[in-house]
């Protein structure tokens, strides 16, 4: 099954789509998607502490910035988490490798292969950042950039089975259930 | 009336289509100063009101003037209430305002709907 987790900054979204990830893997594989690509000490911190969160849950790490189709090459039968597709599309739509030049039809094709991902693997909790309800005119790069990860959510709350809002380590279900 | 809100990029406006069968015609979508209430579906308030801040008018006082006007309306505003205060008089008032049009819009409607990535959750 797949479940979409998003909320605001802070909220323990990692935390609980760690949770879920765990849960239906048994005795079967987990694998971390991590798709942040540390570009100084303060991104390497962030990743230090979230991999001291993970520890002891049985999660195998996979280094992900950019081709989400890649994970498919591991055992497809159990369970992913994949934190985050913010990170993940800012990757994509601002490539480091090419001097972070914004790449629309790279973004397009993000949409689909993370839902394509979702759908060829057993169990998928997907992370996501809600970040549409601030009163600012951004830039027409960081507008389009919002654009383009609402089209991602939106693609992957239709195709998940759980929807889960975060707030304050809460749970609010949008679609579906806990997974059993 | 039926007030839809929700952040930017949610889906507002297709959920409005999909669940009350509106055509492109039914839809006004604000940009400027005045709203055409004859259109079934207002979309937009958060421009009506920002177009209202630039143009140092109360969008509030002028919705509340045609309440008459909309009340079987569909009415999408977009939710600007999280992030950092703007330092921006503008954008700051335009926040303030937005928010309180929702207040406003909210206790009016026999049906507030929230749209979060697509999905329809009723608050009201």
């Amino acid at each position: 099954m797949t479940v979409f987790v998003s909320g605001g900054a802070k909220i323990c979204k990692a935390g609980v789509a760690q949770t879920l990830a765990v849960k239906p893997a048994r005795g079967g594989k987990r694998y971390y998607v991590a798709t942040m690509i540390p570009v100084d000490e303060e991104d390497r911190e962030r990743i230090r502490k979230h991999v001291a969160d993970r520890n002891g849950l049985g999660f195998e790490t996979i280094e992900c910035g950019a081709d989400i189709l890649s994970c498919l090459q591991y055992d497809t039968n159990s369970s992913f988490l994949l934190d985050s597709v913010t990170a993940l599309l800012q990757n994509i739509m601002f490539p480091p490798e090419k001097n972070y030049e914004m790449d629309l039809d790279a973004a397009e094709k993000c949409a689909e292969d993370v839902a394509l991902f979702a759908k060829s693997v057993a169990n998928a909790v997907i992370v996501s950042d809600y970040i549409y309800s601030d009163a600012q005119r951004y830039d027409e790069s960081t507008e389009c950039y919002r654009r383009c990860l609402a089209k991602i959510d939106r693609l992957l709350a239709q195709v998940s089975d759980t929807v889960i809002e975060v707030s304050a380590g809460q749970l609010i279900f949008h679609k579906g259930g806990l997974p059993v | 009336m039926i007030l839809i809100i929700g952040g930017a990029y949610q889906g507002k406006l297709d959920y409005a289509k999909a669940a009350f069968s509106l055509a492109p015609e039914d839809i006004f979508t604000c940009t400027g100063t005045e709203i055409d209430f004859s259109k079934p579906c207002v979309n937009a308030l958060e421009e009506f009101c920002y177009a209202c801040i630039q143009q140092e008018m109360d969008p509030i006082a002028y919705v509340q003037e045609h309440r008459e006007d909309w009340q079987n309306s569909i009415l999408i505003c977009n939710d600007l209430s999280s992030g950092v205060v703007p330092i921006d008089p503008v954008q700051r008032q335009w926040r303030h305002v937005s928010g309180r049009l929702c207040q406003y819009l909210a206790s009016e409607a026999r049906q507030v709907s929230r749209i979060f990535c697509g999905l329809e959750q009723r608050l009201k």
